[in-house]
């Protein structure tokens, strides 16, 4: 690959500043096939263009600075090597703008503070007994709980999850994807002792996620925080709903688990009626013969399947 | 070419136009859709948090009825299905403290699953089996001034590491298969965004607000109608429509099509034969294509 070293790219930036609000500038910048995006924008401004605003500082994925879109994709700057976004694009111009969702401070610096916040309402820290803090007794963790909880606890608050978040931008009451992987880190460790209150912050906002995989996508330490959120609605039948979603949510939930078990088929309109109820189905099933759009719901009729009792078997019912 | 084929709840009952869309495109393209026998429910996004081992032992059971008909692709024209599938195959291979009780469960059942077999989505087997040529030849009704928004929504694509047909950030099947009917893609921001489908058992209007969100995205790039990949985009977008229209007042419409009924459309099927619904029939007439 040595014909790739001194090779030169293009670098647009989205910048922008208060006085003269946002545009795009163009730099060119040499790169080989090591240049991670932290250090080609720490060329362009130590060698071309010292007003150019951006955060980074560990360049390894451990501080969590440097979050930003590269190529229309939210990335960490310095996990993302400048040559392999040109054959990802099959481009020689990398274009680079500040995270969606947050406000714009300075050119790629975005303001943080409602990621902060959304971290600081699921108390991201353990609370351990008064025996353990007056050291009369231990902390202890199975290495399977450990191992269970191990990759909930790597997030590094960068905020690219909660950027890239389609249910945080149209539900206030959703707390985000990092923050609930944090909430669950600490909702089913053993060690912890407020459990009661963190299941009021996080089992009614868990029903506000649309399961769309955006966080599982973009987080670069692996924490899947969707999958936090869906571990943390199996608390719902031991903590309560706490509000209107886990209470719908968790009703919807069980029809289709029911639903599966009994007919080995996802059965749409039994389940919506048990979970919104006879009343509201027919008023929505009213509204949808505007479209012509009813008789399919009301007629749907479904296949069982026959090796029910095999079925079963795999669903863990016991012979 | 043979496959096998699992048309998933949605389309088997709601939504059943997906399925006869995709049958008749099949046909006309040569490709042999055999169902697999007996299939059973994927899980529907839902039964993986409740029962993580038995949402991957049912859809091995359908994985391992493919195995046996001794072939290895399970083509679907439902992305939830096809992300449940392939996460299943996925965590069986990867999480072996799930694997051991996953196996226990099979133990004494039917089901054997060497891991070879995997869901693929109709869309993939259409552009890289089939191939745009043979796709190109059996258009007999382009789709000529027609600007179709394109929507791929959320499962069909992520996570990328699972899913891995296309860039997540940057997809363009659906844009390569518009394309071939001779109408003019459009892409627009919102559209790797999600429909809001799995929220409507929990939080209807933020399900709704999502919906809205694809709507009108595709309406801001000026699209005729938009284009989908999914059973369940499809009872969102399409069936689910006119509520959204009532929630926001909106006094236009952006039909949703899917992707194999707007491909049979290009074929030379009536809109009848396809179950086209009459909001986007309207807008083919405007155009002239009907």
């Amino acid at each position: 690959m040595s014909q790739e070293i001194g090779r030169e790219i293009k670098v647009r930036i989205k910048r922008f500043s208060r006085e003269k609000g946002s545009w795009w500038q163009e730099y060119p910048v040499k790169v080989d096939k090591y240049t991670q995006m932290t250090e080609v924008l720490k060329r362009i401004k130590e060698e071309q263009d010292p007003t150019l605003a951006y955060r980074a500082s560990c360049h390894m994925s451990v501080c969590g600075s440097c979050g930003m879109k590269i190529n229309g994709a939210p990335k960490l700057a310095c996990r993302t090597i400048a040559l392999d976004e040109v054959s990802r694009t099959g481009s020689n111009t990398i274009e680079v703008e500040p995270m969606d969702g947050y406000e714009v401070l300075k050119d790629l610096v975005v303001d943080l503070d409602d990621f902060y916040e959304r971290m600081y309402k699921v108390t991201p820290r353990l609370k351990p007994s008064q025996e353990v803090l007056e050291g009369k007794a231990q902390h202890r963790l199975t290495p399977e709980d450990q191992s269970r909880l191990w990759k909930f606890a790597q997030c590094i608050w960068c905020g690219l999850c909660v950027s890239a978040c389609p249910a945080v931008k149209t539900d206030e009451q959703f707390l985000g994807p990092a923050a609930h992987a944090k909430g669950y880190r600490f909702l089913s460790d053993p060690r912890d002792t407020i459990s009661n209150e963190r299941a009021k912050v996080l089992i009614d906002s868990a029903w506000r996620c649309t399961y769309c995989y955006m966080c599982y996508e973009v987080c670069p330490r692996d924490i899947e925080p969707v999958e936090a959120i869906k571990l943390t609605r199996t608390f719902t039948d031991k903590f309560g709903p706490t509000g209107e979603a886990s209470k719908l949510g968790e009703r919807h939930s069980k029809a289709v688990e029911e639903s599966i078990a009994e007919s080995g088929m996802l059965q749409g309109g039994k389940v919506y009626l048990k979970t919104y109820g006879l009343v509201n189905s027919l008023i929505s099933m009213m509204e949808l013969m505007k479209d012509g759009k009813a008789t399919k719901l009301i007629m749907e009729k479904q296949k069982k399947v026959k090796g029910l009792d095999e079925l079963k078997k795999l669903l863990g019912e016991r012979q | 070419m043979k496959l096998a084929y699992y048309p998933g709840c949605t389309a088997h009952g709601s939504a059943v136009e997906i399925d006869v869309a995709t049958r008749k495109v099949a046909e006309v393209l040569g490709v042999e859709l055999q169902e697999v026998e007996d299939w059973n429910c994927c899980g529907g996004g839902f039964l993986d948090e409740r029962d993580p081992a038995g949402h991957v032992a049912i859809n091995l059971r359908n994985l391992s009825k493919v195995e046996k008909m001794g072939v290895k692709k399970m083509v679907t024209p439902c992305s939830v299905c096809l992300h449940s599938h392939r996460m299943a195959a996925h965590k069986y291979k990867e999480n072996a403290l799930l694997r051991e009780e996953v196996d226990r469960r099979i133990q004494g059942t039917e089901v054997k699953y060497s891991g070879e077999a995997d869901a693929e989505h109709i869309v993939w087997t259409l552009l890289r089996d089939v191939g745009p040529e043979r796709i190109k030849s059996a258009v007999k009704r382009p789709l000529m001034g027609l600007k179709v928004a394109t929507y791929y929504g959320c499962q069909m694509l992520r996570p990328s590491e699972v899913m891995g047909f296309e860039d997540p950030h940057r997809p363009k099947s659906l844009a390569d298969l518009v394309s071939l009917t001779g109408a003019t893609p459009v892409s627009f921001p919102a559209m790797t965004s999600c429909c809001g489908f799995p929220l409507m058992g929990s939080n209807e209007k933020g399900g709704l607000r999502l919906a809205y969100n694809i709507m009108k995205g595709a309406k801001d790039v000026n699209a005729d109608l938009l284009v989908h990949p999914c059973s369940l985009c499809h009872l969102q977008l399409d069936v689910t429509q006119v509520r959204v229209r009532d929630m926001f007042g909106l006094n236009w419409t952006m039909p949703a099509v899917y992707a194999t009924q707007l491909l049979a459309i290009a074929f030379g099927f009536s809109p009848e034969e396809v179950q086209l619904g009459k909001n986007a029939i309207e807008v083919l007439r405007q155009k002239g294509i009907i």
